[in-house]
């Protein structure tokens, strides 16, 4: 699968979130070479963290393009992110969950950076659900 | 086209690891896999790991696998062998 797949993918966030998800994410899928995680410490220099970005962008490239999966909109990590949007280079999609950075690994289909980034975000949304709802939908029926 | 129910019996259900054994089972075969909860009346693409995971494949959850490909015989008994021996995990 890993061969297949087309984008690059950096997930930035405040403190460990960033290197856990994508350590989560490579319990379930395996290794994910087109995946880099930056974790910026609360306090950390701008110019530093940027540094790292930039450095992970460099590594995780495939000549197709790349995401940034920040934590939240808003935020240092996404303020800082957002200085390395370039059309059909560099997208950033926020609030980052396991399922989006999941679909950036297997992502192996055949579409643009845009369609990649737009898809992300769609699966993050539709990841977000009250599974209680989900597990025993006869309860929630009004018929029931 | 080949279809089967089967139970899941693993106390984890189709959790996402478990998941995961399914996509490369069917990543590696060539016939279209779809795994169905009628329960609450969802379908997955067993290629898709997170189509997998809505399923809500808790355990004593009955789904209906079916196969439709050249290798189609092949791949349902490796599924099947799957969810009976809990994906490996008892």
């Amino acid at each position: 699968m890993e061969t297949k797949v087309r984008f690059g993918g950096v997930i930035v966030s405040h403190g460990q979130v960033a290197n856990e998800l994508l350590s989560a994410a490579e319990t379930v899928v395996g290794e994910l070479g087109n995946l880099a995680a930056v974790s910026i410490g609360w306090h950390d220099d701008v110019e530093a963290a940027k540094a790292e970005i930039e450095s992970a962008i460099k590594r995780v490239s495939r000549g197709n393009g790349v995401i940034l999966m920040t934590d939240m909109f808003g935020g240092t990590p996404t303020n800082i992110s957002a200085m390395f949007y370039k059309e059909n280079e560099v997208e950033i999609v926020t609030g980052v969950n396991l399922p989006m950075v999941i679909r950036l690994a297997t992502n192996t289909r055949e579409m643009t950076l845009d369609e990649a980034a737009a898809d992300i975000e769609e699966q993050g949304k539709t990841a977000i659900t009250r599974a209680g709802k989900l597990l025993a939908p006869a309860a929630h029926r009004k018929d029931a | 086209m080949l279809e089967r129910e089967v139970t899941i019996v693993n106390p984890l259900g189709l959790h996402a690891r478990a998941a995961m054994k399914l996509v490369k089972v069917a990543t590696e075969s060539s016939s279209q896999i779809v795994i169905e909860n009628r329960s609450c009346n969802k379908t997955a693409n067993a290629h898709s790991i997170l189509d997998l995971l809505t399923l809500g494949g808790s355990k004593g959850v009955t789904v209906n696998i079916r196969i439709d490909g050249d290798d189609e015989s092949e791949a349902m008994n490796v599924i099947v062998e799957l969810f009976e021996s809990g994906f490996g995990e008892i």
